[in-house]
C-alpha cells in the first residue's frame, strides 16, 4: 500500500509540475516562444557533436545514430501522430507509406534519373494517393477492426515488393542516387549541403530541415478546423458525424497526411542510404513507431517526439550490453506504461478523455477504463 | 409533415432489427418512440440521422428524400440529435462541445451559445470543465445544448433519461417540453415509457423491430396493454438498463 502511495504521490506531483510549465507556455509572450523554438532548432542542429558522441553513442557513430533511428523515428513518429493520435485511427501498418516512399526515391532515380527533389515532391504526392487508396476501402472500419486490416496492408505492400521481380525482389534497388550537392558551402568545417557516402551530418541537417516544416504544417493542421473535426473523430466517431463532420473525409485526410510524411522521411532515406530492400519495412518497425507515439504521450507532439527518441536511442545506447539491451528496452517500456500509462508527455485533452473512459484512443479504447477513471463514468459508458 | 419515416427495414448482417417501420411526425410536435431492450428504437433513430444505412424504404425530411444522404449532411438540413448514451466529447470542455454542435453552421452563434447556457445554467457553471468529468445528468445537458446549437427543426433525442435520477429525469423533461415550447419539434425515444408519455403528443410503440401501436399519448396512458407492458402494470418497472 505504502509503494502505491508513494507512486501516486509522484504522478500527482509531476503532473502539477507539468501543468505549471504549460500555463506558463500557454500565457508566453510570442517573441518568447519563439526564442524557445529558435533555440531549440540551434539545438537540434549542434546535436551531432564530437563531445556528446561519447555519452550518447559510445558504440556507434553518434551522427549516423542521429539521423537513423533516432530522426527518421521522430519524423514517422510525428506522422503517425497525426493519424493515431489526434484522429484516433490505429494504424498498424504505418510503415507501407516509408516504403513507397523509399521505392519512390529507388525507382525515379535509378530508373528515370530524376533529381532528388523533384521525387521528394512526386513522392510525397504518391504517398498521399497510397493512403487515400488505402484508406478508402479500409475506413469504413473501426477500432481493432482497422488496425487488423491496416496491419494487412502493411505486409501486403512489403510482400509484394519481395515478390516483384521489376523492383528488384528480395534484393531490392541499389545504387539509389544522392541528393545533388553544393560543394564548397562550408560551416564549421562542415561541408553542410555535400551529401556524399562519408559524412551523415548534412543528411541529418536536412532532416532537421524536414522534421521543422512537418511540425510547423502539423501544428497548423491541430489548430484549425480540420484538427476540431479529427479530436471530435477520436473522441466520439458517431457523436462527430451528428454533429455535422464529414467524417470519413476527414479520416481520409488524416490518412493521407500521415502517409505523406512517411513517405517524405522514406524519400530521404532512401537517398541517404542507396539502397533498399523489402525487409528495410518490417512491420516491427509499424509497432516500434507506434509504441513511441503512444508511449510519448499520443496527440501531443512534443510528447511524441520524445518518445520517438528514446525508443530509437536507448536500443543504441545499450549496444554494448548486446542480447540483453532488448531486455532493458522492454523493461523500460512496462516502467513506463507503470508510471505514465497515459505517455510521457500526454495532452490535456488526452488525459481527460482517458478519464472520461474513452481509453485515450479513440475508438479503439472505447469503453476502456483508464487508470484514474472513476466507477460511475465506467457504468454510464458500458452501455 | 416535417419528418416521415416509410417502412423502413434496418439490417445487422443478416438479422433484421427494423422489420418495416413507419412514423411521422409533423411540425411542432413532441412524438416518442417507447418499447423494451431491442425493440429497434435507437435503431429507428440511427436510421433517421444517418449512422445506420437502411435496406429498404425510405426518410423524407421536409418534403425531400434523405435516404441516402450521408449523416453530416443531414445536420445542415435540419436534424439535430443527441446521441444514445450522451456521446459528448469527454476530452473538450463544456464550452468546446458546444462550439462541435455548431460546426456545421458558420457565422454568429452567440445566439445559441447564450440560449443553451440560459436553458442549462449548471452548463454555464461548468463551462471551462472536461465534459468527460462531469456527473451524467450535466453530460445529459451538455448532449442535448450542443444538439440545439445547430439550430435543428427536429431534435432527435436517444433516451435522456437513460441512468439519472428521477429528480434529474424530471428536470431535463421540463427543459425538453421548454425547448419544444420555442418552436424545435421533438423525436424522443424512451424506455422510461411513464415519463415519455406525460411529455409527448403522439406515441408509438415498439416491440421486436416493428410498431404494435400508435396514437395520442395520452391514449396509450390508459391503454390496459401499454400499461401491463410498459407501465409497470402487474409485470412491474422494465430495467432501466440501456437496449444491446
Amino acid at each position: 500500500m505504502n509503494q502505491m502511495n508513494a507512486l501516486s504521490r509522484f504522478r500527482s506531483s509531476w503532473s502539477h509540475f507539468s501543468d505549471g510549465v504549460r500555463d506558463r507556455w500557454a500565457a508566453a509572450p510570442g517573441w518568447q516562444r519563439w526564442a524557445v523554438y529558435i533555440l531549440l532548432i540551434i539545438g537540434a542542429l549542434l546535436l551531432p557533436s564530437e563531445s556528446l558522441a561519447p555519452i550518447m553513442s559510445p558504440y556507434s557513430d553518434w551522427a549516423s545514430v542521429l539521423f537513423f533511428p533516432i530522426g527518421t523515428f521522430v519524423v514517422l513518429a510525428i506522422g503517425l501522430n497525426v493519424v493515431v493520435g489526434q484522429a484516433g485511427l490505429l494504424d498498424l501498418g504505418f510503415v507501407a507509406f516509408y516504403a513507397v516512399g523509399g521505392y519512390a526515391m529507388g525507382l525515379l532515380g535509378t530508373r528515370l534519373g530524376w533529381n532528388f527533389w523533384e521525387i521528394l515532391v512526386v513522392g510525397i504526392l504518391i504517398c498521399a494517393l497510397s493512403g487515400v487508396v488505402l484508406g478508402a476501402p479500409t475506413l469504413r472500419l473501426r477500432g481493432d477492426y482497422l488496425a487488423i486490416v491496416t496491419l494487412g496492408f502493411g505486409e501486403i505492400i512489403r510482400i509484394t515488393a519481395r515478390n516483384t521481380d521489376e523492383i528488384g525482389g528480395p534484393n531490392g534497388i541499389r545504387g539509389i542516387p544522392h541528393p545533388p550537392s553544393i560543394e564548397g558551402f562550408e560551416l564549421f568545417g562542415i561541408q553542410v549541403f555535400k551529401y556524399g557516402v562519408l559524412d551523415p551530418r548534412p543528411y541529418y541537417y536536412m532532416l532537421v530541415a524536414l522534421a521543422v516544416i512537418v511540425i510547423i504544417l502539423v501544428k497548423r493542421w491541430e489548430k484549425s478546423r480540420v484538427g476540431r473535426a479529427w479530436a471530435a473523430i477520436r473522441e466520439d466517431e458517431d457523436a462527430a458525424e451528428v454533429m455535422g463532420v464529414p467524417t470519413f473525409r476527414f479520416k481520409m485526410l488524416a490518412f493521407a497526411i500521415g502517409a505523406s510524411i512517411g513517405g517524405a522521411m522514406g524519400v530521404v532515406w532512401a537517398a541517404k542510404v542507396i539502397s533498399i530492400n523489402p525487409n528495410d519495412f518490417l512491420f516491427l518497425l509499424s509497432a516500434t513507431i507506434l509504441a513511441a507515439v503512444v508511449m510519448g504521450g499520443a496527440g501531443n507532439l512534443p510528447g511524441v517526439m520524445l518518445g520517438a527518441f528514446i525508443v530509437a536511442w536507448l536500443p543504441e545506447r545499450f549496444r554494448g550490453l548486446q542480447e540483453y539491451r532488448m531486455l532493458i528496452f522492454g523493461a523500460v517500456l512496462v516502467a513506463l506504461m507503470i508510471f505514465k500509462p497515459e505517455g510521457l508527455l500526454p495532452s490535456r485533452q488526452r488525459k481527460a478523455e482517458l478519464k472520461g473512459g474513452t481509453g485515450g484512443m479513440g475508438s479503439l479504447g472505447a469503453d476502456v477504463p483508464g487508470p484514474e477513471t472513476k466507477a460511475d463514468v465506467i457504468e454510464g459508458a458500458d452501455k | 409533415m416535417l419528418l416521415e419515416v416509410k417502412d423502413i427495414h434496418v439490417h445487422y448482417g443478416k438479422i433484421e432489427a427494423i422489420k418495416g417501420i413507419s412514423v411521422e411526425v409533423n411540425e411542432g410536435e413532441i412524438v416518442t418512440l417507447i418499447g423494451a431492450n431491442g425493440a429497434g428504437k435507437t435503431t429507428t433513430l440511427k436510421t433517421i440521422s444517418g449512422l445506420r444505412p437502411l435496406t429498404s424504404g425510405s426518410v423524407i425530411f421536409d418534403g425531400q428524400d434523405i435516404s441516402k444522404m450521408p449523416g453530416h449532411k443531414r445536420v445542415e438540413a435540419g436534424l439535430g440529435q443527441a446521441p444514445e448514451g450522451r456521446g459528448i466529447f469527454p476530452g473538450m470542455t463544456v464550452h468546446d462541445n458546444l462550439l462541435m454542435g455548431a460546426y456545421a453552421r458558420s457565422g454568429d452563434v452567440s445566439a445559441e451559445l447564450t440560449q443553451a447556457y440560459e436553458l442549462f445554467p449548471r452548463l454555464a457553471e461548468r463551462r471551462t470543465q472536461f465534459a468527460g468529468t462531469m456527473s451524467g445528468g450535466e453530460q445529459q445537458m451538455l448532449a442535448i445544448g450542443r444538439a440545439l446549437m445547430a439550430k435543428p427543426k427536429v431534435l432527435l433525442l436517444d433516451e435522456p433519461s437513460m441512468g439519472l435520477a428521477p429528480l434529474l429525469v424530471k428536470q431535463i423533461f421540463e427543459i425538453i417540453e421548454e425547448i419544444n415550447r420555442r418552436g424545435t419539434t421533438v423525436l424522443l425515444v424512451e424506455q422510461n415509457a411513464q415519463q415519455a408519455l406525460q411529455l409527448a403528443h403522439r406515441a408509438y410503440v415498439l416491440e421486436t423491430g416493428s410498431i404494435v401501436k400508435s396514437a395520442d399519448a395520452s391514449a396509450l396512458l390508459d391503454d390496459p396493454a401499454v400499461r401491463a407492458a410498459y407501465l409497470g402494470g402487474d409485470l412491474g418497472e422494465p430495467s432501466p438498463n440501456g437496449q444491446h
